[in-house]
């Protein structure tokens, strides 16, 4: 169990320690999440709709595009100089790369999202009420399902000719369950649905915060696991 | 053996597609309105098969990460496309009635976002088959894939449910004979998938044969 934390840890390490010195993608992906929200900003006020409904869906949706880059920069790296058969002809489980990979990809969402999250606040004109801890638990749980998934495929197209454009496809494919559970937790954390409405009228089947958490849990879970035992095969030479 | 499968399936959708037209209109209550829905002769079989060939592409997925013969990475394959097909004309008979009844070719309802989501899954699927060129590298990638498509589908299901939903439950058959005409055209489009399976695995099969032929 040691062995795990101390490989674990390494990798990660290095990772985050490459990705602060060479500062390739974190930018990036900043500056095209705040892109996406000023665009949509500007398109929601052209078509008048309503700030306190776009808010979620913008926020999930620059989290979606902007993690794709981070997805992909994952595997990415390792390829230049052969750098993904050192690490494979180390003597780590495939898994334990996998968790390591993960954790860096969430770690970079999260600082992604510490930019992103305000801008959209301010933008959008949103207020969450005093429901902080409620707000990070559902991006985190977001931004588990958005990487495991994209982590898994960044390494499953490492050796294709269209990476970037296959890994979009791939990732959105599979992760566009999670988008309804994961607005639907936001509207109901920013009061756009009130929690006594849920449950009535249109909404008869649309569930409250708890069951939108849940299935976000489930998700993550089922994913997550399904992804760690087959990362073994996909890397596999 | 294939000529007399093709020969059955071919009497069977014609005998059923006869037997749909001729056997007068399906009802269905919808929203309190009786509409006639002739469609669920063409439309519900066609998302058994799409549905099914998802359950093919799990178990030729761990079939080959299991004993790494190509067979399952042709059957897995043949399945996606044929999957790819059918999905596309669930959508398509779906949006043509949609237009009619509901005043819209296309709705985010449960079932809609469903079977669009398995289209959507099947293309993905061809595109990545296509962008690898290792044989065995390609094979394993896609059931990898193929498992997580199939993990995708019950998700899919649940997080759709919250949507509103268009779409009628189930429908009324006036009379046996439409019940036994609805049971005749899913079996022939089942044989008929199966059949295009069949086609395609062999297709792969010598495909690969050839490849590997011409390498040396």
């Amino acid at each position: 169990m040691n062995y795990f934390f101390e490989s674990l840890w390494a990798i990660f390490a290095k990772d985050i320690v490459t990705e602060l010195r060479s500062k390739q993608v974190l930018p990036t992906m900043i500056v095209l999440g705040m892109l996406i929200v000023w665009v949509m900003r500007i398109v929601s006020e052209a078509a008048s709709l309503s700030t306190m409904m776009m808010g979620p869906a913008v926020l999930w949706i620059a989290f979606l595009f902007s993690g794709l880059l981070a997805q992909e920069r994952s595997f990415s790296t390792e390829e230049q100089e052969d750098c993904i058969s050192g690490l494979l002809l180390a003597p780590v489980d495939p898994g334990t790369i996998y968790i390591a990979k993960l954790l860096v990809n969430i770690v970079m969402l999260c600082v992604f999202e510490a930019v992103v999250v305000p801008m959209v606040f301010l933008t959008f004109e949103l207020s969450i009420g005093g429901k902080w801890f409620e707000f990070m638990g559902v991006l985190l749980l977001g931004n588990i399902g958005i990487s495991s998934i994209g982590t898994l495929f960044s390494a499953m197209i490492q050796l294709s000719r269209v990476r970037g454009a296959l890994l979009s496809i791939l990732v959105l494919v599979v992760l566009m369950p999670m988008m309804i559970p994961a607005i639907f937790a936001l509207l109901f954390l920013f009061g756009v649905i009130p929690e006594e409405v849920a449950g009535t009228g249109f909404l008869a089947l649309a569930g409250s915060l708890k069951t939108s958490v849940g299935y976000l849990v489930a998700f993550d879970v089922v994913f997550t696991v399904a992804c760690w035992l087959l990362f073994g095969f996909v890397v596999q030479e | 053996m294939r000529r007399l499968l093709i020969l059955l399936t071919l009497v069977l959708l014609v005998g059923s597609t006869w037997m749909a037209f001729t056997l007068g209109e399906v009802v269905a209550v919808e929203n309190n309105i009786t509409v006639e829905k002739n469609i669920v002769y063409v439309h519900v079989p066609n998302a058994i098969c799409a549905s099914l060939c998802f359950v093919v592409l799990l178990v030729a997925g761990i079939g080959y990460l299991w004993t790494n013969k190509p067979m399952w990475d042709y059957i897995g394959a043949a399945s996606a496309e044929v999957g790819f097909v059918f999905a596309t004309v669930l959508n398509a008979t779906g949006s043509i009635f949609a237009r009619p009844f509901w005043q819209t070719w296309w709705t985010p309802s449960p079932r809609l976002i469903s079977s669009a989501v398995l289209w959507f899954l099947c293309v993905a699927y061809l595109i990545l088959r296509t962008s690898i060129q290792n044989p065995q590298r390609r094979a394993r990638i896609c059931a990898v894939f193929g498992i997580i498509a199939f993990l995708d589908v019950p998700m899919l299901f649940l997080s759709a449910r919250v949507m509103q939903d268009m779409h009628i439950a189930n429908v009324k058959f006036e009379s046996a004979w439409q019940g036994a005409a609805f049971g005749l055209s899913t079996v022939s489009i089942l044989l008929l998938a199966l059949l295009l399976v069949w086609l395609k695995v062999d297709i792969l099969k010598n495909k690969a044969r050839l490849e590997s032929e011409l390498t040396y």
